[in-house]
């Protein structure tokens, strides 16, 4: 076992017992050696159920979107992924900080379940490190800015508009538009997403390329200057669309566009496209 | 035992393609999935089952059911759409033969039959191939299914290392068999037994859940539960759907497509109520669905141990753990 989970569990049963927390929201073995899917934990007793490996894929922070109004304050373990969209919850203004404690853990990467060797979500993390924390778990890992994370959209940006077409129509032939990628999405946080409003109708009930590309294109729209970069939304699609790609174009043209910019990293910065200078580019005027 | 060289399956494959589309396992786009034979991709014959399940060659994600043309508030065109078209389903596995047994038991028995389906149904030959491996995720044999084979089908297939055992098990099976009869050999061949390594004990459990409604352990396993559709999209036996016109001034078409119980929008009531206002709610509804209210319908599993949503859930929400925990709860008693 490692020291990770021998701190996590010794700091769930303090907290818990203590009573300053209700319930904490961790990690737990699932059924197969390469899976470790959230948990939570409730009582002191089942703490040692809580794990650190290499297989904690699934981001924490998404499920305090379930308790908005808790009873008490709600414990969460949370690496850099899951501070940043922490942050993001809160500066929607979606929870509040005073109700969440905050157990940060330095991360050096997950596996992919399927082939063992780091996980996609994470070859390209930049800030491994929890940015927001109330205590700290083990030594804050190196981190680096990762420009390469950007390359597979300078080999798509070659493309002619009828090829990036063709790649992309070829991407979302597969969709299956279970909305795991949204589900798991920290950015996705609207209250009621416009797929859902069905009165409205933004978004059509068929599968086909038209409505999938609907989906996809808007949401990755939606979420352009919020997007966090956990890679959450690769990660849980069941017909590996490459979804990074999509908002890692939106991060790289934004960059470009009004300066470097990390979503998240704080809550207070308001994020570019949320706010208007008289020097912004109007190319397109 | 009549045999086909796996050597010549090509010829079997172009045989069968003579007079009806032929579905085979194919990997196409990256995505294992029953598609045409002949078309982009290439053939899996040699794995366990495809990612997709094989259910929309006869109910489709999305289907056409009829469309329509207005004048003067008349109705001047309608026309009910018929797609369906012989096909030949080669190479299924015998979990996802138990689907489409699931499937006709929903769409051509009791009371209703639907024509959309029925179609599809009649014009389709299934041909079934024994597993001789198995996934970790694969536990059809705890559900009622054996691996090796499936009764339903027109023709079963069996995996002889360097030949197929081929025996026909219906009238139409037999026919699909005789057009093959100059590839074929007599051989003695018997076909491995395999066995899946994920074991659930199924036994008893719709008579305990009938009990289980308001027991706390819906609300304990549908906690990580992230409310996406990957479980019902990938599950050969989900078969709820929606229906919903698509209207462009003077004409339109009216469609069903494949819905998710997993969605709040599916049980949503005109008004706005919505009687499973939270994914304790429909994470209940799917296991009681798959195995307890089938079962007093229909006799059998609505869950025929494929293994997809196992494998493909992002949180590893995980119906043979809930198996497992049922053993070990008390009906009446708190988790």
């Amino acid at each position: 076992m490692s020291d990770t989970t021998v701190k996590m569990r010794d700091i769930a049963k303090d907290l818990l017992d203590k009573g300053t927390v209700h319930y904490i929201i961790g990690w737990e073995k699932g059924r197969f050696s390469n899976q470790s899917p959230p948990a939570f934990i409730t009582s002191a007793a089942h703490a040692d159920r809580l794990i650190w490996d290499e297989y904690c894929l699934a981001s924490t922070a998404k499920y305090l979107l379930d308790d908005k109004f808790p009873a008490g304050k709600i414990g969460i373990f949370a690496r850099g992924c899951d501070a940043r969209a922490i942050n993001r919850l809160i500066q929607d203004g979606q929870i509040n900080r005073e109700n969440i404690y905050i157990v940060g853990i330095c991360c050096s990467g997950m596996k992919d379940p399927a082939t063992g060797n780091t996980a996609d979500k994470c070859q390209h993390c930049t800030h491994p490190n929890p940015i927001v924390y109330d205590i700290l778990i083990g030594d804050p890992v190196p981190e680096t800015d990762k420009p390469e994370r950007f390359k597979a959209i300078e080999e798509l940006e070659k493309l002619s508009p009828d090829e990036k077409h063709a790649y992309w129509s070829k991407q979302f032939e597969k969709c299956i538009r279970c909305y795991a990628c949204r589900n798991v999405c920290p950015a996705c946080n609207c209250r009621e997403c416009f797929v859902d409003q069905y009165r409205v109708g933004w978004q059509g009930k068929q599968n086909n390329l038209a409505e999938n590309q609907l989906f996809g294109l808007t949401r990755a729209y939606h979420i352009a200057d919020r997007c966090i970069e956990c890679g959450e939304c690769a990660r849980a699609c069941p017909m590996d669309l490459p979804l990074m790609e999509l908002n890692r174009k939106l991060i790289k043209d934004i960059n470009q566009l009004f300066g470097p910019y990390e979503a998240s990293l704080d809550t207070e910065t308001t994020p570019p496209l949320a706010k208007y200078h008289l020097k912004d580019l109007e190319e397109f005027m | 035992m009549k045999t086909i060289a796996k050597s010549r399956i090509n010829e079997a494959l172009a045989i069968l393609a003579k007079e009806s589309k032929l579905l085979v396992p194919m990997k196409v786009n990256g995505i294992s999935k029953y598609a045409p034979w002949g078309s982009e991709g290439t053939i899996q014959f040699e794995e366990v089952n495809t990612l997709l399940p094989p259910k929309d060659t006869l109910f489709p994600h999305t289907e056409k059911m009829y469309s329509y043309k207005i004048a003067n508030q008349e109705i001047t065109e309608l026309n009910i759409h018929d797609d369906s078209a012989p096909q030949i389903l080669f190479g299924v596995r015998p979990c996802d033969m138990q689907s489409i047994k699931c499937m006709d038991d929903v769409f051509l028995t009791k009371s209703y039959v639907d024509d959309f389906y029925k179609n599809k149904r009649e014009k389709l030959i299934t041909i079934c191939i024994g597993c001789t491996k198995t996934a970790p995720t694969c536990f059809c044999d705890s559900m009622g299914v054996d691996p090796s084979r499936h009764e339903a089908a027109d023709v079963q297939m069996y995996d002889l290392g360097d030949s197929y055992g081929i025996e026909a098990q219906t009238e139409a099976g037999q026919t699909v068999v005789n057009k093959l009869q100059e590839l074929m050999e007599d051989q003695a061949g018997d076909p491995t037994a395999v066995s899946c390594t994920l074991k659930v004990d199924a036994s008893g459990i719709p008579a305990k859940l009938s009990t289980m409604f308001e027991h706390p352990i819906w609300k304990e396993i549908s906690r990580k539960c992230i409310g996406c559709g990957t479980c019902t999209y990938l599950c050969p036996t989900c078969y709820c759907f929606d229906m919903e016109t698509t209207n462009n001034g003077n004409e339109g078409y009216r469609f069903r497509c494949w819905d998710s119980c997993m969605f709040s929008e599916y049980s949503r009531m005109a008004g706005g109520h919505n009687p499973r206002p939270s994914k304790n709610e429909r994470i209940r509804n799917r296991f009681l669905h798959k195995l307890e209210f089938f079962n007093e319908r229909y006799g059998k599993n609505l869950c025929v141990g494929c293994g997809r949503c196992i494998a493909k859930c992002p949180v590893n929400v995980d119906i043979t753990l809930f198996i497992d925990k049922l053993k070990e709860v008390a009906a009446d008693e708190p988790v």
